[in-house]
């Protein structure tokens, strides 16, 4: 089926990060009428970058040249409210995110240091009605951009004011807009987090995907095939991702009225995540001491995924073959890299095969966990099948996670300056995009991050990204079994005293319309009878 | 009125058929407990956050008239009672049943009135709702375990008796190669419970409202 990518915004199907944009802004505006938010969003449409696929030989005007800076806009409940969205049409948004991401908490474990008291300003005090973002390739595009933005807010007379109050490094508390980026060494921008993990790597592949066909390998859905070969997976429906078209339960998925607004548009989540590099190095250090496997495993065992090179550990177990895969993958993308102007066909196939065996896997052959750990971060955020425990029971064997999956659209944001301390502004900037925030992401972060019990972990909660707390002692209480292996005679590895690595500083619920229902909302058509 | 306790919901459906249709669901019950019928028993019993399901057909004449008091009905159908515990929210369990065993759901609500099919979600979703009955009283003595824990619970027990059992007298390097095995065969069963997360804001705010009242009736 064909989906016309030019009325859809270019980040629902696109991670600009992959397309050599490795900086973002994020930038909040609160709307103070409707007359001058609908103008400020008349502005802002011409400007917005579509899903149309990029030809990097086209002339730098053409419509399908990747432009020095892509723009893509947003708005919460309040703000559809405030553009005139009539009532009708209002109380067809799903509770969700006519509710927001703050009085949501108690769903998503927004707890003690993570609580939205502690939030940036932004997230505390002020009403955040549109967002806008700015991914270029460059600081200069993006500022340039983001200048022509500004005379548009300048041109609204006060009708539109841009929202500070993000916290950042040194103490400051009142910027702006958030910055994202990439993490460089030596000049050239690495796919990593702050905690050192290769990152970038899973990403949904579904029937409106671009890109190399083998990425539906791991990518998409298990089908009972082989999941080293294309034949062991089939591209997610569409509606799983953008509303108004067929999703995995056979159905348009339930969406806003009129059908004009919600067609070719979609939900989004917008989430700081702080990252305590202090505390997760410590931990890596003193468990990882005693444990028989030493640090990197460890690690691996968290995420599901070598640190360095992003190698999945249930195809990877030992430190030897990853590092063998480790080397054969920095060649390949050095290659690539000195050959970016115009790569040879073997150098982008070498690269493809290596990224394939990435993705091609399932946990069939260690459903008891001994190589990836049933807790870690990937099994449990994306199981592959592997909550049919390997009895082939079900009608499919994506059938309770198809309809779980989240595009991931984030970078990360700020720099440790000292990698012994948890202070300081550093994390991610966690985008997720899907068509319903409470079937998908909202189930992922309650279920499968905070919770265990589809995995048969009882409360356990991902060792990453969990919530873990701390009991009357201030010591803390997160846990984690590293299952041995019941045939040989390796035992499990208990973790304990887990700190919570990762605290939540700020977000919200977003709708993202399509370029059609952009025009409607800053013509003010929206019309659902 | 809760459908929910500790970690379970209770949800009852009932559902009207027609009364010549009914054989066709009473011999699919009973096949699904024959060997052949394994396949569809299969799929619910991998569907690990159930702690029970059970399907009754109760035909016109089987409804209890229990004195004269009893206003006499003229019941045009048979009505199949659905009832089940889980763990999980309402969604998370009809969702399962509709993506894990769309065939064998059909199977059992064969022919009953209005029903959609379990594929497409929404028609389905909408018959559940219509046809549930609300839960007036539902009690847990376990709210921290799910069926899995339970499952868990029970085979440590059976683990650990036999380990203490078999190594009461055993030399101190046997003990620990059996402590070490014990370990291994257990590993999946000694996570820790806590409590649940909450099923939705609503639920938790009625708690919420009934722990406060308590509180007030035991400063009282
Ligand atoms: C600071 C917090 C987080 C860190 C450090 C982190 C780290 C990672 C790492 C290292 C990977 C493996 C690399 C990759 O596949 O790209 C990964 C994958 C993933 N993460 Fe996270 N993550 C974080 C938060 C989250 C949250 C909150 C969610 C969702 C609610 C999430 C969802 C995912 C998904 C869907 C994948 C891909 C899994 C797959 O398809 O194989 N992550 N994450």
């Amino acid at each position: 089926m064909s989906i016309d990518l030019q009325d859809i915004q270019g980040n629902i199907v696109k991670g600009y990060a992959q397309y050599d944009y490795p900086k973002a802004r994020y930038v909040f505006y609160h709307i103070r009428n409707e007359v001058a938010g609908r103008a400020f969003v008349k502005g802002i449409a011409p400007l917005v970058t579509t899903g149309i696929p990029w030809n990097k030989k086209a002339k730098p005007n053409a419509a399908d040249a990747p432009p020095p800076a892509t723009t893509n806009i947003a708005f919460t409940y309040m703000g559809l409210k405030m553009l005139g969205v009539p009532r009708k049409s209002l109380q067809t948004f799903p509770e969700e995110f006519v509710m927001g991401m703050k009085l949501r908490k108690d769903i998503l474990g927004d707890d003690g240091p993570s609580d939205p008291r502690h939030w940036d300003r932004i997230w505390r005090d002020t009403s955040v009605h549109l967002w806008i973002s700015i991914n270029g390739r460059d600081p200069a595009s993006i500022e340039t951009r983001y200048q022509e933005i500004s005379h548009l807010v300048a041109e609204s007379d006060g009708g539109i004011i841009q929202l500070s109050g993000h916290h950042g490094p040194d103490g400051s508390t009142d910027l702006p807009y958030q910055s994202a980026s990439l993490i460089y060494k030596n000049g050239i921008p690495q796919a990593r987090e702050h905690f050192g993990y290769r990152d970038g790597i899973g990403e949904p592949y579904f029937m409106a995907s671009s890109g190399h066909p083998n990425r539906v390998i791991g990518g998409g859905k298990p089908t009972r095939g082989d999941p080293a070969t294309r034949k062991g997976w089939e591209p997610l429906e569409t509606g799983e991702f953008i509303l108004g078209h067929r999703d995995e339960a056979f159905e348009t998925p339930i969406a806003p009225q009129p059908p004009l607004l919600a067609f070719n548009g979609t939900f989004m989540v917008y989430r700081k995540l702080h990252e305590n590099v202090g505390s997760f190095n410590r931990y890596l250090d003193t468990v990882g001491e005693n444990y028989p496997g030493g640090k990197e495993l460890l690690a691996a065992k968290f995420s599901g995924r070598w640190r360095s090179s992003g190698a999945p550990v249930t195809r990877f177990p030992t430190n030897a073959t990853a590092e063998t895969f480790e080397f054969q993958l920095n060649e390949a993308e050095a290659r690539l890299y000195a050959e970016r102007e115009n790569p040879s066909k073997e150098a982008k196939e070498a690269y493809v095969a290596l990224r394939t065996q990435m993705a091609a896997f399932d946990y069939n052959h260690d459903l008891e966990g001994s190589r990836c750990p049933l807790g870690a971060h990937i099994r449990r955020i994306n199981p592959r099948g592997a909550l049919e425990h390997g009895k082939e029971a079900f009608n499919t064997p994506g059938a309770l996670t198809n309809r779980r999956r989240i595009l991931r659209r984030g970078l990360p944001y700020g720099e440790v300056a000292d990698d012994s301390r948890d202070d300081g502004d550093h994390g991610i900037i966690f985008i997720a995009i899907n068509a319903s925030i409470s079937r998908q992401f909202e189930f992922v972060q309650q279920q499968w991050i905070n919770y265990g019990n589809d995995f048969k972990l009882a409360n356990d909660k991902d060792p990453l990204t969990g919530n873990h707390g701390v009991d009357s002692n201030q010591q803390p209480t997160g846990r984690m079994i590293l299952q041995g292996n019941s045939t040989a005679t390796e035992n499990p590895f208990f973790c304990a005293g887990i700190p919570r690595f990762v605290e939540t500083r700020g977000g919200d619920y977003f709708f993202i319309p399509s370029l059609t229902a952009l025009h409607m909302l800053s013509n003010g058509t929206v019309d659902p009878t | 009125m809760s459908n929910i306790a500790g970690k379970a919901y209770a949800m009852n459906v009932v559902t009207p058929a027609k009364w010549y249709w009914v054989w066709v669901n009473k011999l699919f019950f009973w096949f699904v407990q024959l060997p052949g019928g394994a396949a569809y028993l299969k799929g619910l019993l991998t569907l690990s956050l159930i702690h029970y399901a059970r399907w009754a057909i109760v035909s016109p004449k089987e409804f209890p008239h229990l004195d004269e008091s009893q206003p006499k009905e003229k019941l045009k159908y048979s009505y199949m009672f659905f009832f089940s515990n889980f763990n999980g929210s309402w969604d998370q369990y009809v969702d399962s049943f509709h993506a894990a065993i769309p065939q064998g759901l059909d199977l059992f609500w064969f022919k009953n009135v209005k029903y959609p099919k379990s594929v497409p979600l929404q028609p389905f979703h909408a018959y559940i709702t219509y046809n549930q009955i609300w839960t007036s009283h539902y009690y847990s003595a376990y709210p921290l375990a799910t069926s899995n824990d339970i499952k868990s619970a029970r085979h440590l027990t059976r683990e650990l008796r036999a380990f203490s059992e078999s190594s009461a007298r055993a030399d101190p390097l046997e003990f620990h190669e059996a402590y070490q095995r014990l370990l291994r065969d257990v590993q999946q069963d000694i996570s820790i419970m806590e409590r649940t997360p909450i099923v939705s804001l609503s639920a938790q705010a009625v708690e919420q409202r009934l722990d406060q009242a308590d509180a007030e009736r035991a400063d009282q």
